[in-house]
């Protein structure tokens, strides 16, 4: 646990990066129900397209962004296109770009040495809930934001590898209710950082223009002009104030 | 177990990607001071996001699934993130199951 607060700049903000850490872990768990299953059903149908099983760990640990993981299984042939899976990567994952710039004020101060490990385990849950916790207690704590990101890594790398393994037995976990939990843990990081109507104003926007790629463009393409018209609306509404 | 160099090779190409994903936004603003007008773009990202990434739910073609998002919205509105989550899970699956 030393290698989390051992610096003297971590001290000072962070008196006890033990409990820090351990309360990351904890708040993580209505997180991990959510990945359980999805990464048993992730696991079970990369066994399916023929990965080694222990290509699957390498996968999830190596890349661990589910969504396009999700894609490149479904995009996956023997032997794999390599440039069309990396394209659809980017494609999925460039969300994480705008996630890293609305980090980076919060951690600059931080050395590379903590920082470039904290971005490597950046998920859409880690990072919205770091962000949230950042905005209650007034500053960034990274032994929280680690916390959170060790139990989710650990728990995802191990549950794909135990769907790549069980495989078949587990093919209709998508039937039940436990999908639901990421729009739930979504919804709950929506409504903490509300704060009214109108800064709420580009998130419409957000949800209108996802909605219509997604009806309109096969792929993952909404992610991507979801977030970036949400953004280009924050920037024109923020110019006429 | 062999393993195949070009598998290999597809995945760890993922790895980069990703990481690059990870690293790109925080390199690009690590050493720049906001203005406020960048500073209300940055403050909308986490909506923008997350908002996004569920909005397929928002225009799901099965009312049974319209359905079960009524639910998690109400069940977010209200509930802390813990039990939003459980009743969500278990009123979807109910729904899904009965409907």
């Amino acid at each position: 646990m030393t290698t989390f607060g051992s610096s003297s700049e971590s001290l000072a903000r962070h008196p006890a990066a033990g409990p820090e850490f351990r309360r990351g872990l904890k708040e993580s768990l209505p997180v991990l129900i959510g990945f359980l299953p999805i990464a048993l059903v992730l696991g079970a149908q990369a066994a399916d397209k023929g990965f080694h099983t222990i290509e699957v760990p390498m996968m999830a640990g190596g890349n661990f962004a589910g969504g396009s993981e999700f894609v490149a299984v479904g995009l996956w042939t023997s032997p794999p296109h390599l440039l069309l899976i990396a394209a659809m990567t980017l494609l999925v994952n460039c969300r994480h770009l705008m996630m890293g710039a609305a980090l980076a004020p919060l951690v600059r101060h931080l050395p590379a040495r903590k920082i470039l490990p904290a971005l490597y385990l950046m998920c859409d849950e880690s990072w919205a809930m770091g962000l949230a916790d950042a905005k209650k207690r007034g500053g960034f704590s990274l032994p929280y934001y680690l916390g959170l990101c060790a139990a989710m890594w650990l728990t995802w790398v191990v549950f794909t590898t135990v769907g790549a393994v069980v495989g078949p037995m587990i093919g209709d976990l998508a039937t039940f209710g436990f999908d639901m939990a990421f729009t739930a843990i979504f919804l709950v990081l929506l409504r903490g950082a509300w704060t009214g109507f109108k800064a709420a104003r580009p998130w419409f926007v957000s949800l209108a223009v996802a909605a219509a790629t997604y009806l309109l463009l096969p792929g993952a393409w909404y992610v991507a002009t979801g977030a970036a018209s949400g953004l280009v609306a924050a920037w024109f509404l923020a110019g006429k104030e | 177990m062999s393993l195949d160099l070009w598998t290999v090779l597809t995945i760890a190409s993922m790895g980069v990607v990703t990481y690059c994903t990870r690293l790109g936004g925080f390199l690009l603003l690590r050493n720049r001071s906001l203005s406020p007008r960048a500073l209300a773009v940055v403050e909308a990202v986490p909506g923008c996001v997350l908002i996004s990434v569920i909005a397929p739910r928002f225009v799901s073609d099965k009312p049974v699934e319209l359905l079960a998002l009524a639910v998690a919205l109400l069940a977010a509105w209200r509930l802390p993130l813990m039990p939003a989550v459980l009743l969500s899970v278990v009123a979807t699956g109910l729904l899904r199951h009965f409907l």
